[in-house]
């Protein structure tokens, strides 16, 4: 290999099989001007070269989620005419170099696939994995991305509903920014799609003007780090939100107007990306002029207009005649409208740069034909399964002194009251709620969010822990009376050309799907970020989940806090997977775990879910619910105190041995009572009477006290205000 | 009696949706006035200024809003004694336009806060207040990164000898003197808040509280 091509592969960040693969596309050697458009579109990121063939396995839909063919999020059908669109994209590279603008336009460009498609995004939602506190820089990232979020949310008007806050670490040297958005369709509004159409149709860019920001953002977000990560600051893009919300209400504007045939957002390798893929989609060809471009600087090359990820841009294809009528639609938002070119019958995007022609491809050579790995796996064998657990050793008063101090066991208001969580008038349960609730305008019926994924629970297994990623937001999407509808993920991996993170990823992939087919709620859109890797060392393979679901209303959601003195503390335990995850890692010792492979999780949930209804039906007093998390029925009691009310769990000698308070059960959860508790136990017990639960008093609320077992107790007062304490 | 409200929109105002909500469900009539326009004071009842980022808050937190034309009518329109109410950034915009008293900078801890937050009217003798009952005590949302009421010693004196504060937070969030979190004009018919009354209008949003506002 000659040292220009070795120099040139590096730079565009393609290896030789790719090389020789444009050349025989093409049928000759690539154009300089198209080495940079192979580059962005056959990154991992744009192309999702290594888990394609995977993602397949995500096929299933139903009768609520209609395949939307490509297009930038799925949709879910509510019926009585309302519709939701939804996903979940990482901004994590970006982010760990330049926290509050990598954060910033993480949540911009989930927004912008949300709105292309003609719904307004009503709720934010974030997934966000840190490092240890002490880990260098840390403390900075995790107060960038949080000042990210909120300020880029904040500004747009749309109110960040939840989130879950991981901190390991395996992510010292690759934090994780997952930015997740739901927009609101109501009954009559319509959709619009990204693919191009009818001949002589204009090209039409708008929004913000392009800067020499982001450019190779997409390749770099393809790539492990080295030492010298900083070096790459002038690949993270710059977010206005100011221009994303006249962005939003424009776009919205002219798509109720109906001046607009296609309509596609300008996201990772910016004007490339989205003028190949509308051409694609559509199968026609575009003529785009370059020089045609709103730019803010004006030496600008036409490799880096190609490449540039400036923020608040969309691509559109509008019909000549309503040309004027959308372009003064954007000029009353303040925002340019510049004809590019036109849509042209013979299938080929031809780039000029004012009267020379740079190149002329068709776009399915590069968008179709992007090269597919099949890289090695093995079959997932569950290595820490074992039939019994071995009773952990640990003193869980440090136990629970360590988690506080690291910042495990604590509310993370800190960071949930930088985020303006009710603007649009719509937010009947906030981020301290451990799902979301939003009340949808014209049917008054509460939509739920709620996000998944335990770093800790991955570690242990991959496959208990992606099943768990879905399982436990929709256990407890159940628990608040919502039926979960559809998921959206996130798959944040290492390396995939390591055979061991590989089958990490499809361990992950098939156990999400096969969960969301029993749970009857199809996976419609989603994220892979692979090459979350520095100098060797990889993240916890961290695929995140969200999933929506759907109540009758937003009135009288039982909450997860407990209420009153002197409630009847009920578990009801499914025993699914045990382990003492928080035990073993405070001893030192590896997670193990016993797997009961005969329990139908899915079926819990489903019967979870019209436990809200029965609860209303029998008119019972149920004051609190939540699912058991890690840490078992101790931790998760904490975690329901308020500053008066906390617990009393002597009650129950079976527990008095503490690992067994806190001994983790995938899944169980706590529901406090101020009924008869004979009469309550009955009540569950009939309502479980076809799954193999474990149904018992283990505690009651008690005013000013928390109190495990008879030698173990802490003071609420300073329980409270530690676990208040953030950044 | 159906009033005839209107919703100022300037560019990055984002609670105009929740304020229209708010008044429709009043059986009052609401209209949206542009920050490129004037309006004719006279066929309006009352103008309120929702909350949001107008104009980006480049500068300062609605100074560029200060200077719209649309301002100019609303002066006018205040200027003959009729109702106007500015919640969050609308407060501050009424500040920067000279209809209320002080300005609001950022809250000491230099951070954006949500939280719901515990309020006492001091003065209900305003358009904006007559179901409340002075002294009274009310829960309403906040969610603002620049709510520190501030005035120079003496205005602050005017501000409360001429019983111009509205409501104070009962434990103060952002640092605001005297715990200020709403005040009215010399007249009391402008009146200004940072809290959020627009989304606290229901059990299932947390508080009713908003219902004494309008």
């Amino acid at each position: 290999m000659s040292t220009d091509l070795a120099a040139k592969l590096k730079t565009y960040r393609l290896s030789e099989e790719e090389y020789n693969l444009m050349k025989q596309l093409l049928g000759r050697e690539p154009k300089l001007v198209e080495w940079p458009l192979f580059s962005a579109l056959w990154s991992e990121h744009c192309s999702y070269k290594s888990s394609k063939i995977h993602l397949r396995k995500f096929s299933y839909r139903n009768a609520n989620t209609p395949d939307m063919d490509g297009e930038n999020a799925g949709v879910v059908d509510l019926g009585q005419g309302e519709r939701v669109a939804f996903k979940m994209e990482s901004h994590n590279h970006p982010s760990f170099i330049e926290p509050v603008q990598g954060a910033a336009t993480g949540v911009g460009g989930i927004l912008r696939d949300i709105f292309t498609m003609g719904a307004r995004p009503i709720m934010n939602a974030n997934y966000l994995c840190f490092g240890e506190l002490n880990a260098p820089r840390m403390k900075y990232l995790m107060n960038g991305v949080v000042k990210g979020i909120s300020s880029y949310g904040n500004c747009v008007g749309v109110p960040t509903v939840t989130g879950q806050t991981n901190l390991h670490p395996r992510y010292n040297k690759n934090i994780l920014v997952n930015a997740l958005n739901v927009g609101y369709f109501a009954p009559e509004q319509k959709m619009a799609l990204s693919k191009a159409k009818g001949e002589k149709n204009l090209v039409v860019y708008v929004g913000a003007k392009t800067g020499r920001d982001g450019v190779h953002g997409a390749s770099m977000a393809s790539a492990s780090f080295d030492d010298d990560s900083d070096s790459k600051k002038p690949n993270v893009q710059i977010g206005d939100p100011f221009y994303e919300k006249l962005l939003i209400e424009a776009c919205l504007e002219v798509l109720e107007k109906d001046y607009v045939v296609a309509m596609q957002d300008m996201g990772a390798a910016g004007l490339t990306s989205s003028s190949f893929e509308m051409a694609s989609k559509g199968q026609v060809g575009l003529v785009i002029d370059l020089k045609k471009v709103p730019l803010r600087d004006s030496t600008m090359t036409a490799e880096d207009i190609l490449l540039s990820e400036s923020q608040e841009r969309m691509l559109l294809i509008c019909e000549p005649k309503n040309f004027e009528k959308l372009q003064a639609t954007f000029k009353k938002w303040s925002l340019d409208a510049a004809i590019l070119g036109e849509v042209q019958k013979d299938r080929k995007v031809k780039l000029m740069w004012g009267g020379e022609v740079l190149t002329e491809i068709d776009p399915d050579l590069i968008v179709e034909h992007a090269p597919q790995y099949k890289r090695p796996y093995s079959k997932w064998h569950y290595p820490n399964r074992v039939t019994k657990l071995n009773a952990p050793t640990a003193n869980y008063q440090k136990l629970i002194e360590k988690l506080q101090k690291e910042m495990k066991l604590n509310s993370q208001k800190w960071i949930h009251n930088q985020y303006d969580q009710r603007v649009g008038a719509r937010t009947a349960m906030d981020c301290s709620s451990s799902v979301a609730f939003a009340r949808l305008d014209h049917t008054g019926r509460g939509l739920g969010l709620g996000v998944g994924c335990r770093p800790e629970v991955m570690l242990m297994d991959a496959e208990v822990g992606a099943f768990d990623a879905i399982y436990y937001p929709s256990l407890q999407m159940a628990l608040k009376g919502a039926k979960p509808l559809a998921a959206t993920d996130c798959l944040n991996f290492g390396n995939p050309q390591r055979p061991e993170i590989m089958s990490e990823f499809v361990a992950s992939v098939e156990a999400i799907a096969k969960a969301s087919v029993e749970l009857d709620a199809p996976v419609i859109s989603g994220n892979v970020s692979f090459y979350n890797e520095t100098l060797g060392e990889n993240i916890i393979s961290t695929p995140a989940v969200g999933v929506v679901g759907l109540r009758d209303s937003v009135e009288e959601i039982i909450p997860d806090q407990f209420t009153q003195a002197h409630d009847h503390i009920f578990m009801v335990k499914l025993p699914w997977v045990e382990s003492n995850i928080y035990a073993d890692n405070f001893t030192g010792k590896k997670t193990e775990f016993t797997l009961n492979d005969t329990i139908k999780v899915a079926d819990f949930i489903k019967i979870c879910t019209s436990l809200d209804k029965s609860i209303k039906l029998e008119g019972l007093k149920v004051s609190s619910i939540k699912a058991v998390g890690l840490g078992g029925i101790g931790l998760t009691c904490l975690k329901m105190c308020t500053d008066q009310i906390g617990f009393d769990l002597s009650y129950d000698l079976a527990l008095d041995a503490p690992e067994a308070a806190f001994k983790d059960h995938f899944y169980s959860f706590l529901i406090a009572t101020g009924e008869n508790a004979e009469k309550f136990e009955k009540f569950l017990k009939q309502h479980f009477e076809k799954c193999p639960v474990e149904i018992k008093k283990v505690g009651e609320t008690r005013l000013n006290e928390i109190k495990f077992t008879n030698q173990l107790s802490m003071d609420l007062t300073d329980f409270r205000k530690t676990y208040q304490t953030g950044l | 009696m159906a009033l005839k409200v209107g919703i100022t929109r300037f560019l990055g105002t984002n609670c105009d949706e929740d304020i229209r909500k708010w008044v429709l469900s009043k059986n009052h009539q609401a209209e949206y006035l542009w920050y490129e326009d004037r309006f004719d004071v006279n066929s309006y009842d009352m103008v309120i200024l929702p909350g949001g980022f107008s104009h980006g808050d480049y500068l300062r937190c609605g100074a560029l809003a200060a200077h719209t034309p649309l301002m100019k009518s609303v002066k006018e329109f205040a200027e003959k004694g009729k109702p106007v109410l500015g919640i969050c950034n609308g407060f501050q915009i009424l500040c920067e336009a000279g209809l209320l008293p002080g300005a609001l900078l950022r809250n000491d801890s230099l951070r954006f806060k949500d939280e719901l937050t515990t309020l006492t009217f001091k003065n209900t003798n305003n358009p904006f207040s007559k179901n409340a009952k002075t002294d009274q005590k009310i829960v309403l949302p906040i969610a603002h990164g620049e709510g520190h009421f501030y005035a120079d010693s003496e205005n602050l004196k005017k501000i409360t000898d001429n019983q111009q504060v509205w409501l104070t937070y009962d434990q103060n969030p952002n640092g605001s003197l005297l715990n200020i979190a709403g005040v009215l004009n010399a007249q009391k018919n402008v009146c200004g808040l940072m809290p959020h009354p627009e989304r606290a209008l229901h059990t299932w949003m947390g508080s009713t509280d908003g219902e004494f506002f309008l």
